[in-house]
């Protein structure tokens, strides 16, 4: 056999799926690289973040007198006491800033998806919307504090700090329900409607429960974000060592609360006292968020629609 | 992206979840029975304190909470007032927001809060709204805690250092650069002071330490000081730091660092510079402080309102006396207040003058000389 092909045996023309040419690999690496390296870059401060917390705040969360009393009784720079009080405020000003919300929230998305489709009024509702979700909190704050302070008058408590949470919840909220109700197929709809259902009904029995699973995350994921609010905090509530159930009078303190008042008290150094409180209250707030999302993703799970 | 992290935070916050829901249990026991009622009973409690610490006469009852506002440099000590007064009198609370004395000040003529704490005496404007937040009655300033601002500096291998007044103004508005400087080491025979620079740093808030520390620069640097007084810093140079405890982390984190804190500040690796009035360098201790402040004058003589004037304790050349001190204020009203809240402040304040003042001494402060104690005693007793 001689090494030489005679022309007839070559193919008239070359194959269409060659060896993947030398310059697309060298791109396709790069680029592959380039997204591992980004996603690295992404996660690395974040992976971070969630380590320095936990070492440096494990120390006072094991034990039960972190969950149960307050700091009213020791002094800022001795061992003991709790953060009891911080968690009450914070869970209160959260819940009922969600009370509120949530209603206001998914009312307006559902308006915008089922009654406005595209109106003048509900394009001006969007922008109003879009608007409000880019105020940073230190301006909800200062809002509230101008409107309930000084205009009505009355005391800084933790309803305020409720109500700045709300306007910052708010544009959270109309977003995420707004992308759940959009993304319920008009079949549904239109099947309702073909038997005679009203559309309210066909709001409230259909599309709703349709898209509750989703509606429920997006509250949740608000919720944990206004949580760890810090400027309303500040702002319109004062903070104190004792437990305080009443949201409406005196000072009520709350976890971001608690860590800027050990900072300004307590020098920061390692192995304080201070140092020991800041980080275990930053652990503990971290903890009740991951919580509320964990709880969020059982409920949503529960009440997804049935598949098959 | 986002799952995969999510769960990788559910993974690790897994066991401690279990806590949390040990946690969430307790908080519903808690919920049944903490909080003392409100009580009534009035706890005499025993004056058999030694130094200068009177006989407290304590009515307890009133409001609780108790609120109340203003300056960092009193919050140790206001801790431990809230402590013993919560000691006295069971089941009554004071809640104290460390803000600064100029919020302490706003917030108390706003009504938001019952007392103001403040590192200097009302002025100006103030003078007018604190008087109208109390009704059209006067506003006092009770000093209740005193406590002596230490010019703290960090310097490798330099353990004591000697200023005067006019070498402190000259440092802190930017004439003296570098520790080796001339004027500097005149006034510390024996030391070898580096040629490094000086980095001063002061309180970017509004501060009545600042206030203090600059009319004691005003007053003792006899002319090199002219920059003026007020509770922002005016000397021009260095860094601001936010809080006393900023500023102390400030001067910590440099070498060759020099800044103005409360004493109580002065840890770990921070000195307390020596100050001389003219009589040699006098070391910042209470007996030190005590001496200066047998000296006081008032600012409103044979009145109940006890701002006193800090400025002939400052310019003062008492041997062995440090005279840089801070003396904060509670702010309060004289008349104006709703009954309750009267019982309480004054049950409050009588307990913070007296069974509470050994106890501060520990944590930096000097205890009111006698003297100070019996007018401070005095006007607390004439709240009404």
């Amino acid at each position: 056999m001689t090494s030489t092909l005679s022309d007839t045996e070559q193919p008239a023309l070359s194959p269409a799926f060659q060896q993947v040419s030398v310059g697309r690999k060298v791109k396709n690496g790069t680029a592959t690289v380039l997204v591992w390296l980004s996603f690295l870059l992404a996660v690395v401060p974040l992976v971070w973040v969630l380590y320095t917390v936990i070492v440096n705040g494990i120390k006072v969360i094991p034990y039960s007198n972190w969950w149960t009393q307050d700091f009213g009784s020791v002094l800022s720079d001795e061992v003991g006491g709790g953060v009891l009080h911080a968690i009450i405020g914070t869970l209160e000003q959260g819940l009922v800033c969600a009370i509120i919300s949530v209603p206001l929230g998914l009312m307006v998305a559902i308006y915008l998806v089922e009654y406005g489709r595209g109106g003048g009024f509900s394009k001006v509702t969007t922008f109003m919307v879009d608007i409000l979700s880019g105020v940073p909190s230190i301006v909800a704050a200062l809002f509230i504090y101008a409107l309930w302070i000084t205009t009505f008058g009355l005391p800084r408590s933790g309803f305020a700090v409720s109500l700045a949470l709300v306007l910052l919840m708010i544009p959270v909220v109309v977003r995420s329900a707004e992308e759940m109700l959009r993304i319920v197929p008009d079949d549904l709809r239109e099947a309702s409607y073909a038997l005679g259902v009203p559309k309210w009904k066909t709001i409230t029995k259909v599309v709703l429960p349709t898209a509750l699973s989703g509606i429920i995350t997006g509250i949740m994921m608000a919720l944990a974000r206004v949580m760890g609010e810090t400027a309303p905090l500040l702002v319109l509530v004062g903070y104190s060592a004792y437990v305080n159930w009443n949201l409406f009078n005196h000072e009520q303190a709350a976890l971001p609360l608690l860590m800027n008042n050990e900072r300004a008290t307590n020098t920061m150094d390692p192995g304080t006292v201070g140092f020991d409180r800041i980080w275990g209250a930053a652990l503990t707030l971290v903890i009740i968020i991951a919580l509320i999302n964990l709880i969020a993703t059982g409920v949503s799970r529960m009440v997804a629609p049935k598949k098959k | 992206m986002l799952r995969q992290l999510e769960d990788m935070t559910v993974k690790i916050m897994r066991p401690i979840g279990a806590v949390g829901i040990v946690a969430s249990a307790a908080l519903v026991l808690a919920a049944c029975g903490s909080q003392p009622g409100s009580t009534n009973s009035s706890t005499p409690t025993s004056g058999a304190a030694t130094a200068a610490t009177g006989t407290a006469n304590v009515v307890c009852g009133g409001k609780t909470p108790l609120s109340g506002e203003g300056s960092t440099a009193q919050k140790t000590a206001m801790d431990v007032f809230a402590q013993q007064y919560t000691k006295a009198c069971p089941g009554q609370v004071v809640n104290y927001n460390a803000t600064g004395s100029g919020a302490g000040v706003k917030q108390f003529n706003a009504k938001q809060v019952d007392f103001g704490g403040s590192d200097s005496a009302l002025s100006g404007a103030d003078v007018d709204a604190a008087n109208a937040r109390c009704g059209g009655n006067p506003a006092w300033n009770l000093p209740l805690v005193v406590g002596p601002v230490a010019i703290a500096y960090k310097l490798d291998g330099v353990s004591s250092l000697t200023l005067n007044g006019e070498v402190a103004a000259k440092i802190f508005n930017g004439q003296i650069k570098t520790w080796n400087d001339p004027a500097l080491t005149a006034i510390n025979p024996g030391v070898n002071l580096p040629s490094k620079p000086i980095q001063v740093f002061s309180r970017s808030d509004d501060s009545g330490t600042t206030d203090n520390f600059q009319h004691y620069l005003a007053a003792s640097s006899k002319g090199a000081w002219t920059q003026g007084t007020g509770k922002a810093f005016k000397g021009g140079t260095g860094n601001g730091a936010q809080g006393s405890n900023g500023v102390a982390t400030g001067i910590r984190a440099a070498d060759g660092a020099i800044g103005y804190v409360e004493s109580s500040y002065v840890t770990n690796g921070l000195t307390a510079a020596k100050l001389d009035s003219g009589s040699g360098g006098v070391e910042l201790s209470p007996a030190n402080v005590g001496k200066a402040l047998d000296a006081a004058v008032f600012a409103h003589p044979g009145s109940n309102d006890l701002a006193m004037d800090l400025d002939k304790i400052y310019a003062a050349n008492t041997p062995g006396a440090y005279p840089l001190l801070l003396a904060t204020y509670e702010i309060v009203c004289s008349k104006g207040y709703d009954a309750d809240t009267a019982k309480a402040v004054k049950a409050f304040l009588t307990v913070s003058a007296t069974t509470a003042q050994q106890p501060i001494a520990d944590k930096g402060f000097v205890p009111l000389p006698q003297s100070l104690q019996d007018k401070v005693l005095t006007a607390i007793n004439a709240i009404s």
